[in-house]
């Protein structure tokens, strides 16, 4: 298509409406606004690259033209998101950008040459339709955009250097940390709508406590040296993703508990490197997904699912744990899918037969799922006890 | 009262503005279309025939229906449960077959009701009248295109006559040396064929043919190329005319592999003039203007249609902006199109011409 520059604001317009409805309808579903912004970054970048590159470097553009050009929107796209702090997390994103774009391939190739006759003679030109469409877009993005500007939670940046805690967050906000930003003592978060970003903790009971509240982000956050738990949850729903929680303090410290939140919206543990500890990860009648990471050195179990829990321990890594590697107990219901343990040593001091160095067990009328995990130099591999089960895939 | 349509022309330029107008709400019984050959392909299956054209220079959008999509490359795909039609297209690589193409052609006539529109009748004569058009007798229609086809088969003057001429349009085989004059599409098609066929090739020229997929650049086909073009005056604008009619042909080794072997076995030759081989083939095309074409010449003629150099001039929806108003239109379609149009003798022309009548009748129709 040698398209005009109007042809390809028309289109490209024409193509961002469905795409950007439902990021509405994401945005209103999920009580999260990266859809939004995220189809509000696509167009901006769509639209600037229309308007300075390709209409003045793109003659013709042959059909196969769409999928490098695909890519290098979705660079400049990313490369926008990242520095706005677009909270969107990769692989939806992904999703929803390559929705879009392979909508718009549909609606250029086949629905508007279809829907309008002289669309391929127009350079894709939409008619008196074009600024309809464009200002359909405008409207909808705007409204999302009046909406977002007054719901969003505050940003409250922590500058860089050591403030004392506990810093207790009980209203909706972004606490955004400077480079260099610690807190001594712990931060509590009681308010639903809260994210912590980028912020070290060091010290406190808890590194960070989350106690009843929602949709509660905690991103890139660091804790070392807490005396009871790393990153402590009760009755919250959280995304933990890419945390460092090192050597917690105290004898019955551990990494991240998320405990008594098993009516609520599950709760995601990913990318995190938890060293140390009773438990690297635990979970107590909760509802979760663990994955993706890194557990080490624990003295009494690398990863739990217990007291009824239900969830996904999936793509784990956990080294040297002491007594026994995953644990699901408890009547628990665990997916225990791509992990890799290895080195659990067997804890002979307790005298404690199901703690002989397993990788894996399942105790106490919890079913355990196992599918394509490596155990590797464990004392020994996978146990069931107490009228627990386990049923193994691959 | 007027009947509502008629086209002047049986061929392939008319079948798409008949397929254009049924999309656009017309019946059969609203479009009269006068023709000599109830086959709006005949005439084009006979001169693909006699060049032995097997593929076409179009691409997937080179067929009479009024939409684009689907194409031509996704009904291959479908039909060869491949997707490699489709991978082809998106590179702008996909030619369809001149079977594909001719197939496609009666399944759209089949299906847009062309033989209850067409009536066998030749128009010599348009006439104005209050209302519309009165043709030759026929009736009088309120909008009418006119889709001639083009005017006659060209030959060099030096050739006229002369017993060893053929012309690649008509049927012929190969003699132990040919030259073909021309160095266009057709012709190149002439040189591969005679060197399949064994003869020794002398390729008669004055120009050397420009290389390009289709016969225009392609911003031509769409308004990012005709809005600059549609801004020139007329004696710009024939000087862009001339220059378009050069000849030319696609790139490529399916293209330039046999007639380099041959080149190298000393079979194919170039010269600037014909010199005594036994059979001369004449590449040449079709006689260009519209003086060539009776019905033309007369609208001309009798009512002041305004000219420039051998084209009528034409606004840019392709009508003919003395004879057209709110109440009727003149339009023409195919090679005498243009003006407005430059690659107007092709499929995509066709449409374009076929799109701009559509919207004058529909304007008429909701006023």
């Amino acid at each position: 298509m040698a398209y005009t520059l109007r042809g390809r604001l028309d289109s490209r317009l024409a193509a961002v409406l469905a795409p950007l409805a439902a990021a509405c309808v994401l945005a209103l579903a999920l009580h999260v606004w990266w859809p939004v912004e995220l189809a509000a970054i696509m167009i901006a970048v769509g639209v600037l690259l229309d308007l300075t590159v390709y209409h003045r470097f793109i003659a013709y553009q042959p059909a196969w033209a769409a999928l490098p050009l695909g890519l290098l929107e979705l660079g400049a796209v990313m490369g926008l998101a990242i520095p706005l702090n677009v909270d969107a997390p990769l692989v939806p994103a992904l999703a929803f950008y390559w929705g879009a774009w392979l909508l718009a391939q549909a609606l250029g190739h086949a629905v508007l040459p279809l829907a309008r006759l002289s669309y391929g003679d127009d350079g894709g030109q939409l008619g008196r339709a074009g600024p309809g469409i464009a200002v359909a877009g405008l409207v909808v993005l705007a409204a999302a955009g009046g909406v977002a500007w007054a719901t969003q939670p505050p940003i409250v940046r922590l500058a860089a250097g050591v403030h004392d805690g506990p810093l207790v967050v009980d209203t909706p906000q972004r606490l955004y940390g400077e480079p260099g930003a610690v807190v001594r003592g712990g931060i509590v978060v009681t308010a639903d709508d809260v994210t912590v970003r980028d912020v070290a903790v060091l010290g406190g009971a808890h590194g960070i406590e989350v106690d009843g509240a929602e949709r509660v982000l905690l991103e890139r956050v660091s804790v070392l040296g807490a005396t009871l738990d790393g990153i402590n949850v009760r009755r919250s729903t959280v995304t933990i993703r890419d945390c460092v929680v090192t050597e917690p303090a105290g004898t019955h410290a551990q990494g991240i508990d998320i405990s008594f939140g098993f009516d609520l919206a599950p709760s995601t543990i990913e990318g995190c490197t938890v060293t140390g500890g009773m438990e690297g990860i635990v979970t107590h009648f909760a509802h979760v997904r663990v994955r993706d990471n890194r557990v080490s050195d624990t003295s009494l179990r690398g990863i739990t699912l217990t007291e009824m829990s239900m969830g996904k321990v999936e793509d784990n890594e956990v080294a040297g744990a002491l007594g026994v590697g995953i644990f699901c107990g408890d009547y628990s219901h665990c997916s225990i899918e791509g992990n890799t343990v290895v080195g659990t040593r067997p804890d002979l001091a307790s005298g404690d037969r199901t703690r002989l160095g397993f990788g894996i067990v399942s105790h106490y009328g919890a079913h355990a799922e196992l599918d394509g995990n490596r155990l590797e130099g464990n004392a020994r591999p996978v146990a069931s006890f107490l009228r627990a089960t386990v049923e193994a895939g691959s | 009262m007027p009947e509502p349509c008629a086209i002047v022309g049986g061929g392939l330029a008319g079948f798409v503005a008949h397929a254009t107008l049924r999309k656009g709400g017309l019946s059969p019984a609203e479009i009269a279309v006068f023709g000599a050959d109830p086959d709006p392909a005949a005439v084009w299956r006979g001169r693909a025939a006699a060049i032995r054209q097997r593929r076409m220079r179009s691409e997937s959008d080179g067929h009479c229906a009024p939409t684009s999509f689907p194409g031509l490359a996704v009904r291959a795909a479908r039909r060869r449960r491949s997707l490699l039609p489709l991978v082809q297209t998106a590179c702008d690589r996909f030619h369809p077959t001149v079977a594909e193409f001719l197939e496609h052609v009666e399944e759209l006539r089949a299906a847009t009701g062309w033989n209850e529109s067409f009536r066998a009748a030749r128009i010599r004569r348009v006439r104005p009248v209050d209302d519309g058009f009165e043709l030759d007798g026929h009736g009088v229609f309120r909008h009418v295109l006119l889709a001639p086809g083009h005017p006659g088969l060209a030959f060099p003057a030096e050739l006229e006559g002369d017993s060893r001429a053929v012309h690649a349009y008509e049927p012929h085989e190969y003699a132990d040396r040919v030259e073909v004059v021309g160095a266009g599409m057709a012709a190149a098609t002439e040189w591969l064929n005679a060197l399949a066929a064994g003869s020794a090739v002398v390729s008669v020229r004055r120009r050397e043919p420009q290389r390009r997929p289709l016969n225009l650049p392609r911003e031509l086909f769409t308004r990012r190329g005709l809005a600059a073009y549609h801004r020139t005056g007329p004696a710009e604008r024939v000087e862009l005319l001339r220059g378009y009619g050069a000849p030319s042909y696609p790139r490529g080794h399916d293209w330039d592999g046999p007639v380099e072997e041959a080149r190298r076995e000393g079979r194919f030759t170039v010269a600037a003039w014909p010199n005594g081989a036994e059979q001369v083939i004449c590449a040449t095309g079709f006689k260009r203007g519209f003086r060539h074409d009776d019905l033309l010449a007369a609208l001309v003629a009798e009512h002041g249609v305004e000219t420039a150099g051998r084209w009528i001039v034409l606004a840019p929806d392709a009508t003919v902006p003395a004879l057209t108003d709110t109440e009727r239109t003149l339009a023409l379609a195919g090679a005498p199109g243009q003006w407005a149009f430059p690659a107007a003798d092709t499929l995509v022309g066709a449409k374009y011409a076929a799109r701009g009548f559509l919207r004058r009748v529909q304007a008429w129709r909701t006023r």
